[in-house]
């Protein structure tokens, strides 16, 4: 899964489907109170997206525009919106998630504070469901080593 | 106009089960994937002829996007697995 092939034709297809696979994840995140969808399907289509270029780029080109470090970061980065936007209607004095008590520093009325706030929070999903889907085929496709990881060949894992 | 949608469902049905057994029993990996293929194709079709059927085509239009999009990645994928792997 990780070699690199010289084919061109699927480079050329991955390479003018991508950005469309990700303009509609966006979409799919972002309207996902109208349709079908949402953050964790969103952030799939993103994650599908970084798949698909690992799988026409090879390993060593996907590692330049992901890495493993990056999809960590960006995990880690989503749980903090959606736990940061939990927390601070919790500092408001509401419950936890309780979108309502935004409207004063929003400055809205409470009804589009609470849609502000949904919104928010599924772009924190949609962040943290992209990075743990390419993690995992990342993880996959190396079969747990890194190249660079000479201790875990060392070791003869 | 909603009759015309479930037969034309229908008939796009008894196909995926012809594909279905070129799957299921078919000779040779290649030939499954193709059929898998197949399958998520008409899957897509029918998708649609529901969302025509139920008059919520503006749901049903994501969903096959998401379908199809699926399809092709993983086609690809067990495609790249074979060259790799260079036996069917």
């Amino acid at each position: 899964m990780t070699q690199v092939t010289d084919d061109i034709i699927i480079r050329t297809v991955a390479r003018i489907l991508m950005p469309f696979i990700q303009l509609y994840a966006l979409y799919v995140i972002m309207h996902g109170h109208h349709s079908p969808g949402g953050g964790f399907q969103g952030g799939v289509i993103l994650g599908a997206s970084f798949i698909l270029y690992l799988i026409t780029h090879g390993l060593e080109e996907a590692k330049l525009r992901m890495s493993e470090v990056k999809a960590g970061l960006f995990s880690s980065f989503g749980l903090l919106i959606y736990s940061g936007i939990g927390l601070l209607c919790l500092i408001l004095g509401s419950n936890y998630l309780d979108y309502g008590e935004l409207s004063t520093i929003l400055k809205v009325i409470p009804a589009q504070a609470r849609s502000l706030g949904i919104l928010g929070v599924e772009i924190g999903v949609g962040i943290s469901v992209m990075a743990v889907m390419f993690s995992i085929f990342f993880d996959i496709s190396t079969g747990g080593v890194l190249p660079e990881d000479d201790e875990g060949e060392r070791e003869g894992r | 106009m909603s009759s015309f949608f479930l037969y034309l469902g229908l008939g796009l049905f008894s196909l995926v089960l012809l594909c279905l057994y070129r799957g299921i029993f078919g000779p040779g990996v290649l030939n499954r994937i193709a059929a898998i293929s197949a399958i998520g194709t008409k899957t897509l079709v029918i998708l649609l002829l529901m969302g025509f059927i139920y008059q919520r085509i503006d749901m049903f239009i994501d969903i096959s996007m998401v379908y199809a999009l699926l399809n092709f990645i993983g086609t690809i994928t067990a495609a790249k697995y074979l060259e790799i792997k260079g036996e069917v």
